[in-house]
Parts: structure tokens; C-alpha cells; sequence
């Protein structure tokens, strides 16, 4: 983006003679940073500066999710009880295609397999809704980044907050159905909001990275269904990780998702997760944090004008 | 958006609101209307040429802005009025030169910013200033004026999709300029109002000013500038013609308006 033709010519610019209101006293007036646009060598901002600015505009995060939300279930009848009343009949269909696929013999083997359904479909949802929620943040906040100046991560950000809240009321009903499908309660059930917290970080960084892949492509729209389909299935969402494909089991641990569906798998079963899926679960989140963040930062000044 | 805080370089700078050095905004565009997708691209990556165009919007702009005036910028359609406009806000970056920016911008530029449709005027108050940079209480603090200024009566609680293009526009100056703003950026929202409305926004930019507000204001209504602006810059393809008292640049844009006229045909709307 080098640019070396002379300035073009100015008139008047040395003539500085404010008039009326302009020339009244300003003694008083407190000096003042002043803010600074120039062109940056590298395509990264000033990180600890962005990281300010960011957190100064959590209100209107919080309040772009918080109105989104109140929006979302609004002209139905059912209003926001569709928030769980979807993904749980989401688990109802994929329920039903198990039991016509194979019939389970013991009542607590179906409430086992029904079990890790809900939470299977529930703890998916939350990232796929991150992805697709991200993904779609910027285009569709395409008014507000043409009109205003703000960092923005916060469009992709208002998405997480608003996956979050929808996601967190699923999980206290899946705890109820937990206990009503007399499924075991163990200490391991401690480590669930630590396991959330990880997946939120995961969900933060693939945001980051759909967002303006988004922008430049505008295929993603069209192809990201299909892609949250087929994570969806070689996920152990909707089968356990003792189920997963012999053949293909060690291709399919590569997937990002598979040591949070593991680790989960464990915690509902009452049990501590094993160290080496929370490690991998971490590892996983921080390498999409990073390369999301990196992607979306480099990317960002171009926004205003690709949008 | 790059914003470091860095000691200003020109003199006088606490007279100063806005100062442009030398500001290029460039920019590739696709030649097509089309989004950009993957087929696109990977067309573009054999033939660059059919891929994009360089746009010049800003060509070397130096401008002084003081602070508490009127600033009234002037030209045709595309000469790079908003695109200015959008550099001092922060929302395109400059490729070249420098922007300095002394206050916090208000930026009033397509109408309603960040309004959601679907919800009511009040709620959209309170997203408007959040928009602008302001906390949830500097809102509320705020809110009856902002309320009572656009006069809205009870449609202040219906969804905004039920509101008329003059309603929109009442509220989003009204946000905007009740807000504490320190530079208010004001593209051509006057004029959707009706004339009530538009001798009191008059009124209020007046009253901004006084209290040491400065207010940038685009307009195709040159009567609006002459009178409401002390100094005026008329852009023409991205370039200063010329910057002076704004009843010399409009006099001398009106006159060139006149001489052109004679040439050409299909002249728009002054």
C-alpha cells in the first residue's frame, strides 16, 4: 500500500484565523492525549493498548448479547424456552435414530446413551453456535463497522457471550435430566465449570479466526454447515469415546473437540478427567487463541473496507 | 485501528481538534458489485488486473481543525467528503501521512449507527452511546434530554423498524449530540428532519460549540454551512481545492458551479 505521489495542493492552509465561537478563551480546558492514525509497519496493533480499549467496551458487548437475546425467541409462543427446548429435541431425533439402529437391552443403558446424547448435542451446540455466531458477527455488524470506531473483537466477542448464555442454562437442565436418569453424581462434577471455561477459550479463538475468514470469503456461509455437520459425527458427541471407530480412532483423536467430548464423558460419569485430555483440551484452545487472534488482528484495519 | 498516544509534532496543538498531514486513503475494491468469494480469488491470483482497482479516495489532505468551531466540508458526490470523515473516526486507516486526534469522536455519519430495529427507541439510546464509547451510566445520566430533544412522544417505546426515516434521523442526532460529544461528526443528518427539527439541531451544534464541542458537518446544502460554519473546506477527488472562511469557499464553489454549468449538461443538485 506505498503511495509516493506528491501531496496534492492545499489552499489556505497557513491562514489560521479562527473566527466567532473558535476564538473564545480556553484557559481553563485540561490538556488532553491526543489519539494518533497512521499506517503501521507490521499489520498488528499495539496489543496492550487494543487489550484496553477492548475491555473498556464490555458494556456494549454485554449489551449488543443481552438485546440479541432478548430479540432471538421473541414473536414465539414458546419464547425463550427454545433456547433448551432445541438442542434437547435435537437429542429426542438423534435418540430416536439410535434406538431404531440398535436396541439397547438394559433400562440403564438407555438412560446412559440418552444421557451422553443431551449433553453430547448440548456441549457441541456451544462451540458450533461460537463458530457460526462468529463467523457471521462482522458481516452482519457491517453498519456498525462502516459507522463507528471500536475494537472489532467485540463483534465476535458479543457472539461468545451470547452462545455462552444460551449455553448455560442447557447445562443446568442437563443436570437435572441427569439426576432424573439416575446417572452417577461424583466429585469429578467439580471440574465442569474448568472443562467450560477451556471450551470457552477454544470457542473465543475459532471466533476469531471464522470472523474475517468470513469477510474474505464469503463461501464460508455456504459451507459451514456442512463443515459443523461432519465435526458433529466424527465428534464422540453422540456415541462414547469407547464407541469411536476402531479403524479410524486414531485419526479422529486429532480432532480439536475430541479430549473436551473425553474429558466431559468422564465428568458426567462422576469422575475427575484425565489429566492428558485437559492438557490436550488447553493445548487445543491455545493454539486456536492465538492463530485466531493473530488472523483477526492482521485483518482488521481491512475490514471497513471488504465489508 | 492503530491508536497510540505520541506527542504532537505541530504547534499550537491545544488550539487544535483535528490535524491531517499529508493523509492518503487508498484502497483496493473489487471492480464487480460481487462479494468477494474463493472462485474469485483464485480467478484473481491469474489475471491481478481483472482483480481489483486502487481507489484514491484522500489524496494528500493537510488540514488544521480548531477546536469549538464549525467545520463545514464541501464537494461533489465522491469526492471524499465521508471518506474523510470515516479517517478522523478512526474507521479507515490512512495509508499514508498522519491523523491527530485531540477528544473523543462522535461519529453521526450514515443515520442511527448501531440501532437494532427490533428494539425500542429507548433501548436504542442506550445502545447508540455505547457505540460511541460511552459507560452504561454517562447513558442514563443523559437519557431525559436525549428523550425530550427528539421529541418522539410515546413511539420512544415502539420498535424502531416502525419508525419513519425523519423519526430515525431525530433520535440518532439526538443521541449524538446529547451525549457529551467533543468532536461530533455530522454527515448530511440534517437533512431528513423537517424544517422544525432542523432550525433546533441548528441550534443545538451552536450551543455544542459554545461548549467547546467541535462539530464537522458534510452538507449539499450550502446555506446550512454559510451559515452555521466559520471555516469550510471544499474536496474535489480527494484533494483540498480549498480551505478558508466558509462564505468564501461556498461563494467561490457556487461561482465555479456556475462556469461549469455552462459546460456541462447533467450537473447535479447543488
Amino acid at each position: 500500500m506505498v503511495m509516493t505521489q506528491p501531496a496534492g495542493r492545499h489552499a489556505g492552509h497557513t491562514a489560521r484565523n479562527p473566527g466567532g465561537p473558535a476564538s473564545r478563551d480556553r484557559a481553563g480546558a485540561a490538556p488532553r492525549r491526543p489519539t494518533v492514525y497512521e499506517p503501521t509497519a507490521s499489520g498488528l496493533p499495539a496489543l496492550r493498548a487494543y487489550l484496553r480499549d477492548l475491555w473498556e467496551r464490555r458494556p456494549l458487548i454485554w449489551h449488543l448479547a443481552r438485546t440479541d437475546l432478548k430479540a432471538q425467541n421473541y414473536e414465539t409462543t414458546l419464547g425463550q424456552a427454545w433456547v433448551v427446548l432445541d438442542p434437547l429435541l435435537m437429542a429426542a431425533v438423534y435418540y430416536l435414530f439410535r434406538s431404531v439402529v440398535s436396541t439397547e437391552s438394559t433400562a440403564s443403558a438407555r438412560n446412559e446413551i440418552l444421557s451422553h446424547l443431551i449433553w453430547g448435542v448440548f456441549v457441541f451446540y456451544y462451540t458450533s453456535n461460537c463458530v457460526l455466531g462468529g463467523a457471521r458477527s462482522l458481516t452482519s455488524g457491517r453498519a456498525l463497522i462502516l459507522n463507528s470506531s471500536f475494537p472489532r473483537a467485540a463483534l465476535p466477542l458479543y457472539e461468545i457471550v451470547k452462545s455462552a448464555m444460551n449455553f448455560l442454562p442447557t447445562l443446568a437442565v442437563y443436570l437435572v435430566l441427569h439426576a432424573v436418569l439416575g446417572r452417577p453424581f461424583g466429585f469429578g462434577l467439580v471440574a465442569l465449570p474448568v472443562m467450560v471455561a477451556i471450551q470457552t477459550a477454544l470457542n473465543v479463538g475459532l471466533a476469531l479466526l471464522f470472523a474475517p475468514l468470513m469477510v474474505f470469503f464469503r463461501d464460508v456461509r455456504g459451507l459451514l454447515p456442512y463443515i459443523t455437520r461432519v465435526w458433529l459425527y466424527t465428534s464422540p458427541a453422540l456415541y462414547s469415546v469407547a464407541e469411536l471407530p476402531p479403524r479410524y480412532a486414531s485419526w479422529l483423536r486429532w480432532n480439536p473437540l475430541y479430549p473436551f467430548f473425553a474429558a466431559y464423558e468422564q465428568v458426567f460419569a462422576g469422575r475427575l478427567p484425565s489429566i492428558g485430555y485437559v492438557v490436550a483440551a488447553c493445548m487445543w484452545a491455545l493454539l486456536f487463541l492465538v492463530v485466531g487472534a493473530l488472523v483477526f488482528l492482521t485483518k482488521e484495519r481491512d475490514f471497513a473496507i471488504r465489508i | 485501528m492503530t491508536a497510540t498516544a505520541s506527542p504532537a509534532t505541530r504547534p499550537e496543538p491545544k488550539d487544535l481538534a483535528i490535524a491531517l498531514d499529508k493523509v492518503w486513503v487508498t484502497f483496493k475494491t473489487t471492480r464487480e458489485r460481487k462479494k468477494p468469494s474463493l472462485a474469485r480469488t483464485l480467478q484473481g491470483m491469474r489475471d491481478p488486473a481483472k482483480r481489483s482497482v486502487w481507489v484514491e479516495a484522500l489524496r494528500g489532505v493537510t488540514l488544521d481543525i480548531q477546536r469549538g468551531s464549525v467545520y463545514g466540508v464541501i464537494g461533489h458526490n465522491g469526492a471524499g467528503k465521508t471518506t474523510l470523515f470515516r479517517a478522523i473516526a478512526g474507521i479507515l486507516p490512512p495509508s499514508h501521512g498522519r491523523i491527530t486526534v485531540w477528544g473523543r469522536v462522535t461519529p453521526l455519519l450514515s443515520l442511527g449507527v448501531g440501532f437494532n430495529r427490533d428494539l425500542t427507541g429507548r433501548e436504542n439510546i442506550l445502545l447508540g452511546g455505547l457505540t460511541f464509547g460511552l459507560s452504561a451510566d454517562e447513558v442514563q445520566a443523559h437519557f431525559h434530554e436525549v428523550e425530550a430533544f427528539a421529541g418522539l412522544g410515546q413511539a420512544i417505546d415502539f420498535p424502531m423498524r416502525t419508525y419513519s426515516s425523519g423519526m430515525f434521523s431525530r433520535l440518532a442526532f439526538s443521541v449524538a449530540a446529547h451525549l457529551q460529544p467533543e468532536i461530533l461528526l455530522v454527515d448530511e443528518a440534517l437533512a431528513a428532519g423537517d424544517a422544525a427539527f432542523k432550525v433546533k439541531s441548528m441550534d443545538k451544534i451552536v450551543e455544542l460549540c459554545s461548549r467547546d464541542c467541535t462539530v464537522l458537518i458534510v452538507s449539499h446544502g450550502l446555506e446550512v454551512v454559510k451559515s452555521l460554519a466559520d471555516r469550510c473546506v471544499w474536496l474535489e477527488q480527494g484533494r483540498v481545492r480549498m480551505e478558508a472562511p466558509a462564505d468564501q469557499v461556498v461563494t467561490e464553489f457556487l461561482t465555479r458551479q456556475r462556469v461549469d454549468r455552462s459546460n456541462v449538461v447533467a450537473l447535479e443538485d447543488v
